[in-house]
């Protein structure tokens, strides 16, 4: 898996949340970029991420993020770890 | 609280919680206010407002959980039945899924009568303050 196929996933992620059929992330989004991405909604990102590929986040891993691409990474490197 | 917890707790559906929702809401839809008029349309009686469950699934977050530190931040109910004054509700609610980073909880519920008919079912998310 690359992280272009998280990013597709992600993206249907945040389409299914957010409820907004025209979404369309890149690597570098950020909650600037997507409406109704706020605190509220970026928990329930946050929650439907780690439900989709059964990976758990810290709270540090997720304060730390800075935008879309980070959080894919780190979810890939989760990936990679479980199949090591 | 941990995943697969399941929590019940027992409700009526009483005639003053009826007309309280009536009279702070004001939905006098005939559905919920002219009997002949429900009968006309294959009801027993009028049908109380759904939404009343949601007073139920507040109080059952508010006041039931362990702890109290806690927010509804999403809620999906799915009507099955309707409901009558004076039907006894049970509530059962299941934990299907806890993220500790961002302590979140969510629950599977449905709602049966006391014959044991589902009159709603839904999820909730909690959120942990």
């Amino acid at each position: 898996m690359t992280v272009q196929d998280v990013l597709g996933q992600f993206n249907q992620i945040f389409i299914d949340v957010l409820d907004e059929e025209d979404i369309v992330l890149t690597l570098d989004s950020t909650a600037d970029d997507v409406e109704d991405w706020d605190s509220l909604t970026h928990i329930q990102l946050v929650v439907a991420i780690e439900k989709h590929f059964k990976v758990t986040f810290t709270t540090a891993e997720i304060e730390n993020y800075e935008n879309v691409g980070q959080m894919c990474n780190g979810v890939l490197e989760k990936l990679t770890a479980q199949t090591a | 609280m941990k995943e697969g917890d399941i929590f019940n707790q027992q409700f009526t559906a009483t005639r003053t919680i009826y007309e309280g929702f009536l009279e702070i809401f004001k939905d006098r839809n005939p559905m919920h206010t002219d009997a002949s008029f429900a009968l006309a349309k294959g009801y027993q009686d009028v049908i109380l407002h759904g939404n009343i469950l949601g007073g139920f699934l507040s109080y059952f977050i508010g006041e039931c959980l362990p702890i109290k530190n806690v927010m509804i931040i999403g809620q999906k109910t799915d009507f099955h039945n309707p409901f009558f004054v004076g039907d006894e509700l049970m509530l059962s609610a299941k934990i299907k899924y806890i993220s500790e980073a961002t302590g979140v909880v969510d629950f599977k519920y449905s709602f049966v009568n006391q014959e044991n008919k589902k009159i709603a079912k839904g999820t909730i998310q909690i959120k942990l303050l």
